[in-house]
């Protein structure tokens, strides 16, 4: 099994086929770009609650923005626009996506169903460097001299064609990266599928795969569905955009008839709710595993839990419609798709109450992984209860495109999925890296994340009720928002906060990576089949092909004597 | 179904403010019935949220590893734990999203999706722009698109109060949305199509029109005027408005001005 040919330098670190390499990779880009797409954030914060005055020099005000028309250093409505744009682009398909699906699933997945790695692994690694290509031409795009693109990370046409008056090929750029991304999406979904369905190591049936390899199966089935819509909706827009056609393009400023601006917005979110799920679901797997984990107890009702994470898969591809509420749907179809949103209530309470049931009567250890699995539970349940208001068409007519939806999405997908792949990140870096990441540093990154990223987004659903409107660039400029701007400015000292703490994690994954203490092979005293593995884990993974004979969570079964878990490819002495 | 609606109201009223900031004050006939969908929402979730949390404490501090103390294996699935897990999902959805649906299909029934007719209808259409509303009254003939139309200066829209206004819409360039946060409506304009919503004032004063999508870079101040004024006020305006002609203030003055750009009314269905 083991791949014993000798390696060159480039074949092992840059172009290797190694699924563990390949995911760190992932991981090095993911956490670069959360960075980039952090300190936008900040930017953002600043210019709303500082509109039009000239940046800190903590915020690189002496070098950021020295052209801008509205003076050096300051941020004009234009470059707003781009920044919000880009935050959510980056954050959600250069930051998110690479650290849950690259890095975690590339690194889990063959690990824990006992395969020697991907079933492609030259698919694999072009999967990779095709999302390079797509940061090179993503950052390239900051290089134009009207900067990138900037309608929205929704880019609805005709605002993102020529007709949308923004100037420059800002748009054509981030049309061409994010295909380029979705095509490495796509190649790792259809990677990881085939690789979970044939090469499951003897005995590793559907049912005995760690929750974490189920949540990123789905993805993939997921991914491999929709991102070709996507594609098909972007090499559209990307006509209009440089071909000179109008199939987004109606109204007075269409030259050529029988555009139709809404056809997009219906691609767009046949992709863009099933993305949700997309990034969320890895999460929840990992979140599953790592309560029964540090509970020491098996996840409860895991099979309950699997179906109906299959369930809600299945749920989130007929809903998009809830996104478009205000867009003139007819009657009919907008209580179809309120009806369907509604119903994904059901397995989701199923589901997190079997988390609240591995917390019931376990022996609860509070490790940095755990902190961070718990909190997704306190914003996931925050998220998943708020999103009611949005799929209720007449609470929806009013809280629409407000910083509501805002709040909400970043709870469910922000919240949520960093944490979950903070999460993972603490949990697997022993693996991984073979340190210890510090205990200390990541308490105290925890508490400076979960405390202010509460205050940060909660205030924006009450912005939201208040009734402020998205993506204003001013807020000073409506009566009606008066009573917010304090709150404002309390949410702005909240982000910088919360933009701090990851200067921490960052600290901490650096430190620990150089001088951090040698880790055992099995610090968490987990089950799954990674954590039988010696690091450094060679190429080819295991030296024979394990044989699975347990569950993923055998964790305080009574017939252990001298410890508290058994291994899946141990089998049980009776 | 009017015990539910007092049950609603009476759980409504333990728990006014999870949130801490009001909505922008209510002027219109039917922004009651989202502000009470919403306060039912609030209540529900807070009451199920905080089980949740104060479960999760419990837990935290029963539950902690410590000397002595050890977990109970138990995988959760016995036929019993399955039933009690469909039974909390089916709880959940029938005690909040069950209620909601209801309440919000009574109201777009009643209210939202209920188009007014009669003869006291205010009809006005709206073809907003990069980066202004433009504003269409029939005029006399109580026909769109003639030479009698009334257009106002661009943002400025009057309307009288107590009298059912209809406004459709369709958009010049590219997508905006007329917001009306005062009135808890919202509608989008999509070129190349018109969509159809209504109002009613129950006060007289000056609220904000706000643009809710994204239009380009001076969407943030794409803000309009709304003016609720008495019967008396509204029709000695639209005679001002008579006499002056029509404003032609398209602001863009390389823009091809469009001279005639209503269109004929489309009755909601």
């Amino acid at each position: 099994m083991r791949n014993h040919h000798k390696q060159s330098f480039w074949t092992k670190y840059i172009f290797s086929t190694d699924h563990k390499v390949i995911g760190k990779q992932f991981l090095w880009l993911g956490i670069f770009f959360l960075l980039f797409g952090g300190f936008q954030a900040m930017l953002i914060r600043w210019s709303l609650s500082n509109t039009m005055e000239h940046l800190p020099w903590w915020l690189l005000g002496d070098i950021l923005y020295q052209d801008s028309p509205v003076g050096a250093g300051v941020i004009g409505p234009d470059a707003y626009n781009q920044l919000f744009t880009m935050h959510g682009t980056i954050m959600i398909f250069w930051a998110i996506t690479p650290i849950l699906i690259g890095a975690i699933g590339n690194f889990c997945i063959p690990l824990q169903i006992g395969a020697p790695d991907m079933v492609f692994p030259k698919l694999n690694m072009i999967s990779f460097w095709t999302m390079f290509l797509a940061s090179v031409v993503l950052l390239v795009s900051y290089l134009l001299p009207e900067g990138t693109a900037a309608g929205g990370w929704t880019s609805y046409p005709p605002l993102s064609t020529p007709v949308g008056g923004i100037p420059g090929q800002g748009q054509v750029f981030w049309t061409l990266s994010l295909t380029l991304a979705g095509t490495s999406t796509l190649m790792g979904a259809i990677n990881y599928i085939t690789t979970i369905v044939r090469l499951r190591a003897p005995g590793m049936g559907y049912f005995k795969m760690p929750l974490t390899v189920w949540g990123l199966f789905l993805t993939s089935i997921l991914n491999a569905l929709f991102v070709p819509i996507i594609a098909a909706g972007l090499i559209i827009l990307l006509l209009d955009n440089v071909a000179g056609t109008q199939f987004l393009v109606a109204g007075g400023k269409a030259t050529i008839p029988g555009g139709d601006p809404l056809l997009y917005q219906h691609v767009f979110w046949i992709f863009g709710h099933p993305e949700v799920y997309i990034l969320i679901l890895p999460a929840w797997g990992v979140v599953s595993d790592l309560l029964s984990v540090f509970a020491r107890k098996p996840a409860f009702g895991y099979k309950a839990t699997a179906i109906c994470m299959c369930a809600i898969t299945t749920l989130s591809t007929v809903v998009w419609g809830h996104h478009m509420y205000t867009t003139g749907m007819s009657p009919l179809l907008g209580k179809t798709f309120m009806f369907l949103t509604l119903l994904i209530s059901i397995p989701s309470a199923i589901f997190f109450l079997n988390w609240l049931g591995t917390l019931w009567r376990g022996s609860l250890r509070f490790e940095v992984p755990m902190l961070f699995a718990m909190s997704v539970m306190w914003v996931f349940g925050l998220g998943g209860l708020t999103g009611l208001y949005n799929a209720t068409i007449t609470s929806d007519i009013y809280l629409h495109d407000t910083y509501f939806v805002v709040g909400h999405f970043h709870y469910t997908m922000a919240a949520s999925v960093l944490f979950g792949g903070f999460a993972a990140i603490y949990f697997w870096f022993p693996k991984m890296f073979g340190k210890r990441m510090n205990n200390k540093l990541g308490k105290v990154h925890f508490w400076l994340s979960f405390v202010p990223l509460n205050l940060v987004f909660f205030n924006m659903m009450v912005m939201g009720y208040a009734g402020h409107h998205r993506r204003i660039f001013d807020p000073t400029e409506y009566e009606f928002l008066a009573p917010v701007l304090g709150l404002n400015d309390f949410m702005t000292i909240s982000a910088y906060i919360l933009g701090a703490a990851q200067c921490v994690f960052i600290a901490n994954f650096f430190y620990s990576l150089l001088k951090g203490k040698v880790a055992e092979k099995n610090p968490w005293k987990a089950a799954t089949l990674e954590w039988t593995l010696d690091a450094p884990i060679p190429h080819g993974n295991f030296a024979s092909v394990p044989t699975v004979y347990n569950g993923p969570h055998e964790y305080s079964h009574p017939d252990l004597k001298d410890r508290d878990w058994i291994s899946q490819s141990e089998p049980m002495s009776s | 179904m009017k015990i539910l609606n007092r049950l609603i109201k009476k759980t409504t009223s333990i728990l006014p403010g999870i949130w801490f900031l009001d909505p922008p004050r209510d002027v219109s006939l039917d922004g009651y019935r989202i502000d009470n969908v919403i306060q039912y929402t609030d209540t529900v979730i807070t009451i199920y949220f905080g089980i949740v949390v104060l479960a999760m404490l419990y837990f935290i501090i029963k539950y902690r590893s410590r000397p002595g103390h050890s977990a109970v294996y138990d995988r959760g699935d016995t036929k019993k734990h399955v039933a009690i897990s469909i039974a909390m999902g089916l709880l959940v959805f029938f005690s909040i999203d069950v209620v909601i649906e209801g309440m919000s299909f009574r109201d777009l029934k009643e209210a939202f999706w209920n188009f007014p007719t009669g003869s006291d209808i205010v009809r006005i259409e709206v073809m907003p722009q990069q980066f202004a509303w433009n504003l269409r009254y029939p005029g006399n003939d109580g026909q769109f698109g003639t030479d009698d139309d009334l257009i106002p200066a661009q943002n400025q829209l009057h309307i009288p109060v107590n009298r059912p206004v209809v406004i459709q819409i369709a958009p010049y360039d590219v997508i905006h949305s007329f917001y009306l946060p005062n009135f808890r409506v919202k509608v989008d304009a999509t070129p190349g199509m018109t969509n159809t919503m209504w109002f009613q004032a129950t006060e007289i004063g000056n609220f904000e029109i706000a643009c809710a999508e994204l239009c380009g870079n001076s969407h943030y101040r794409m803000k309009g005027y709304l003016t609720v004024e008495s019967e008396e006020e509204f029709s000695n305006w639209l005679q001002e408005q008579e006499e002056e002609g029509p404003e032609d203030d398209w602001g863009d003055e390389d823009e091809e001005i469009p001279t005639r750009w209503g269109w004929t009314w489309k009755e909601a269905i």
